[in-house]
């Protein structure tokens, strides 16, 4: 399928609108479509990671040239001037050259070119670097090109698009001044553009959905991938069906016992002396925890594709026990993987499982976490996928996942946003959350993503600090990887090699991060910090007696932080801590470890 | 021309080797590449080593976790590879998880493939929607990117990534991850002869292919074999001549 390239962006909206495009370029030559290294960069934040970044040069020097490919970074490079063969060949990366034809002799010139493929345009007029100006394609007629590493440029726009690919089939089409009005991108025209070239052609179209920026998508083996399609279809058709929307706000309400209150922590609030603080109380849910949220919504769904067998994975054991509490309401085969070493340190919670009836298999492999729960469960689900539905925990994994994680979770963030307008006229200055995957983050934080006053905290762990090797600060810490599915961000060894994490709090203790939190922090919308196992289980004890309420230990880590942050607000503001579970499945961890408490 | 081209104009059934490289140490990789190709294997396919191989049995992830504790990285395995000085007489592939791809450099990657003579790559968990994250850099090597297609690849997938395939394709036999298996389904018979029916490149069957009969049954209906865990076992056993009668139930009998 003839591949699509939009030229010369400059703004972010831009960008965002040609998410399905297959190449983004950006021009460093004078231009008045001009970028520098630090605008490509950031706008390539906004760029999911498998499309290619291209840069646009005329006679730049190699160094130049270089500097830019490592700064953006690109995947490509395009060349307008009159570069050397030797300058052409010394580029790493893939290399475009472009070729301005007026007749038949300059389409032999083509064919010597040194690099990877060859772009055609019209002459140019002002200056180089692609003109606007209408291509003769029939030039191309009987020239003997290798169509494979054919670019066509030129006076593209919606409306001839189909036909310009129709007459030469070339490996790709670039369109730049086409996709403007007045001078300036359009993203309306960006997007009839893309859907000129890929919905016309007979091929499955391929959609760029399910990426955040530049994480996410699908990177699952083969078998897995018509499930996953499956399942990306059959969410985006209940994601608009009243009927579903209502069955699942039934169960939250009639099973769940939602809406949980945002309660005024009077106590908390004098003792900090700072903000008002409120808690969102998610550990008043049916089963301890927002586990549960996702877990409803996704059986549903099961159901619905016709599956009644459910595997998923568990780290503290609260997703394993939502699960399993859902799969026994409606009657569905349950399979819990959960690693040895969190089935030691949760005990209650796999009993909880057994007693529902599920059944939980015991995962040894590598650090015996919630990571190796993941892969055992990924390796059931390809071998069982026509049955079997995977029931992640968390905002993670293959897209749909972590969208769909999020639109069951995004009930906490709702309810917060109607609640604090009722009971205080506004919106909130602050809200924290813990983050392990992810998912009661997402959940709280996504219906505030527009509310740019709010500023929003998410906290991880950093187990015995995050200069040890003992942490799960994958954020603070970690790089670019790909990991159960998904591009996010990783803690990884030099050879990519994923790393144990470590947390005394289950839930949190893993490797990776959720792609859209992956982006929200290299956006700078959420602001990530991590807090100790030390100062967790301090807040553990500090708002069990101020409160009255014992929290998770995931949770008692935003606690911790809120502490923190509440000193430096003020008593006209208004901090929202996200207590996502209660304490119950860890009362043996805070036994041994607060033995001697007075 | 690389020799996955070659392979396909000799028209002889392909018994493709899969080794997971530094299990036993990485010096070991030199002499089983040697052994192999000795043995009459058509094509040897090189694993990587890594953390959370989602895509391969308790046999191959075992092997990889032997690796990993020797210090294998994805660099060293190039690193040693370009240091052979023998006759390398038949094609060599990598076949490696995305992540250590990524974070040694998708171009780096390929030029270094290029340099150790590597003639395809195979990553699991890279499906053809996303091929072009790594396409461009390894076709500027004329290395070939092999897909793979499962039991549960739809109709319009198989189309879509049998028209790009190159090299050959990897058509899975099972549903499920790699390991030795005692039975093959019978509609497994009848998808290879679709994919086979379709493929513009040889077809080979892999993933659970350890015996013989495993081979008879599919014989008609494939290019040739891929077989991984049950030679892995064996070199890890010490007892990689067993696997001889399985390449030569391949490469000699009725071929074609
Ligand atoms: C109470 C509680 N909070 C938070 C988490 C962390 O998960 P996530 O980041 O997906 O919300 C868990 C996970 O098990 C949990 O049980």
């Amino acid at each position: 399928m003839t591949k699509v390239k939009i030229c010369g962006l400059k703004e972010e909206q831009h960008v965002k609108a040609a998410k399905r495009a297959d190449a983004i370029g950006f021009v460093f030559a004078p231009s008045k479509r001009q970028v520098t290294i630090a605008q490509a960069a950031e706008l390539a934040k906004h760029i999911p990671v498998d499309t290619d970044k291209i840069g646009v040069f005329v006679n730049a020097s190699l160094q130049e040239i270089e500097d830019t490919v490592a700064g953006v970074p690109l995947t490509m490079v395009q060349l307008h001037g009159d570069e050397p063969d030797d300058l052409i060949q010394a580029i790493r990366v893939p290399v475009i050259q472009a070729f301005s034809i007026r007749t038949k002799e300059d389409v032999e010139k083509l064919k010597n070119s040194k690099a990877d493929y060859v772009l055609v345009d019209a002459p140019g007029t002002d200056y180089r670097g692609g003109s606007g100006n209408v291509f003769d394609w029939s030039l191309l007629h009987g020239a003997d090109i290798d169509l494979s590493r054919l670019i066509v440029a030129g006076g593209l726009n919606p409306g001839n698009v189909h036909a310009a690919i129709g007459q030469t089939t070339p490996y790709m089409v670039d369109v730049s001044s086409g996709v403007e009005t007045d001078g300036r991108k359009d993203s309306a025209k960006i997007q009839e553009f893309i859907k000129q070239v890929k919905d016309d052609s007979m091929e499955q179209t391929i959609e760029k959905t399910g990426f955040f920026g530049k994480y996410g998508g699908q990177f699952v083996p083969e078998t897995l991938m018509k499930a996953v399609k499956e399942l990306e279809d059959a969410y985006e058709e209940v994601k608009e069906d009243p009927e579903f929307q209502r069955e699942y706000h039934h169960y939250l309400s009639e099973y769940v016992g939602r809406e949980q209150p945002l309660t005024f922590a009077q106590r908390m609030t004098e003792a900090l002396g700072g903000p008002k603080i409120y808690l969102k109380r998610e550990d008043l849910n049916h089963t301890g925890a927002h586990k549960v949220n996702n877990a409803i919504g996704q059986a549903l769904l099961a159901m619905r594709m016709g599956k009644r067998k459910i595997v998923a994975e568990t780290g503290a054991g609260q997703h394993g026990v939502a699960t399993a509490t859902i799969c026994a309401l409606f009657d569905l085969d349950c399979v819990i993987f959960m690693g040895e070493e969190d089935i030691k340190r949760q005990q209650l919670n796999v009993f909880r499982m057994k007693l529902l009836g599920a059944r939980v298999e015991s995962v040894t492999k590598g650090s015996a976490t919630l990571k190796d729960a993941v892969n055992e469960a990924l390796r059931y689900w390809v071998a069982n996928v026509e049955d079997t539905h995977y029931l992640i925990g968390s905002a993670l994994g293959p897209h749909p996942f972590p969208t769909m994680v999020r639109d069951f979770q995004s009930v906490i963030g709702q309810e917060t946003k109607r609640q604090i307008l009722d009971k205080e006229g506004r919106l909130p200055d602050a809200i924290l959350a813990c983050v392990g995957g992810g998912s009661n983050a997402i959940g709280m934080f996504y219906p505030f993503i527009q509310d740019k006053e709010v500023q929003l905290i998410g906290v991880e762990a950093a187990g015995e600090g995050v200069d040890t090797d003992k942490h799960a600060a994958t954020l603070t810490k970690g790089t670019e990887g790909v990991l159960h599915g998904a591009l996010m961000k990783l803690l990884q060894d030099d050879s990519g090699q994923v790393q144990e994490a470590h947390s005394i709090s289950a839930g949190l203790d893993y490797p990776g991060i959720g792609p859209e939190h992956a982006h929200l922090a290299d956006i700078g919308r959420v602001e990530y910090r991590s807090i100790t196992d030390k100062e967790a289980l301090a807040a553990v004890i500090s708002m069990s007696r101020l409160e009255g309420i014992i929290p998770a230990l995931e949770s008692a880590h935003a606690i911790a932080e809120a502490e923190k942050q509440a000193k430096m607000m003020t008593a006209d503001q208004i901090l929202v801590i996200c207590v996502s579970g209660r304490g119950d499945k860890d009362m043996a961890t805070y036994a041994e470890k607060l033995e001697g408490l007075s | 021309m690389n020799r996955l081209e070659q392979l396909k104009s000799s028209g002889k059934k392909a018994f493709v080797a899969y080794i997971m490289a530094g299990d036993g140490g990485l010096d070991r990789l030199k002499e089983q590449v040697q052994y192999l190709q000795k043995a009459g294997v058509t094509a040897i396919e090189i694993g990587i080593p890594f953390s959370d191989p989602v895509a391969d049995g308790p046999t191959i992830e075992a092997a990889g976790n032997r690796a990993l504790k020797q210090g294998v990285t994805l660099q060293k395995v190039l690193e040693e590879m370009k240091s052979w000085t023998f006759q390398v007489e038949i094609p060599l592939l990598v076949m490696t998880y995305l992540n250590p791809v990524l974070k040694f450099g998708v171009e780096r990657f390929a030029a270094e493939c290029g340099k150790a003579g590597v003639s395809g790559v195979i990553i699991p968990d890279l499906p053809h929607e996303h091929k072009q994250l790594v396409q461009p850099y390894v076709d500027k090597e004329n290395i070939k990117l092999i897909q793979l297609v499962t039991l549960t690849t739809t109709d319009t997938r198989l189309e879509d990534i049998l028209r790009e395939a190159e090299g050959f394709v990897y058509a899975v036999t099972v549903k499920g991850i790699t390991g030795s298996r005692d039975e093959m389904s019978e509609d497994v018979k009848a998808f290879m002869r679709k994919v086979r029916g379709k493929s513009p490149v040889p077809v080979y069957a892999g993933f659970g292919i350890s015996k013989s009969s495993h081979v008879d049954m599919l014989r008609d209906d494939v290019d040739g074999f891929i077989v991984g865990s049950a030679i892995v076992e064996a070199f890890n056993a010490d007892k990689i001549q067993e696997i001889e009668p399985l390449i030569h139930a391949v490469t000699n009998a009725h071929s074609v």
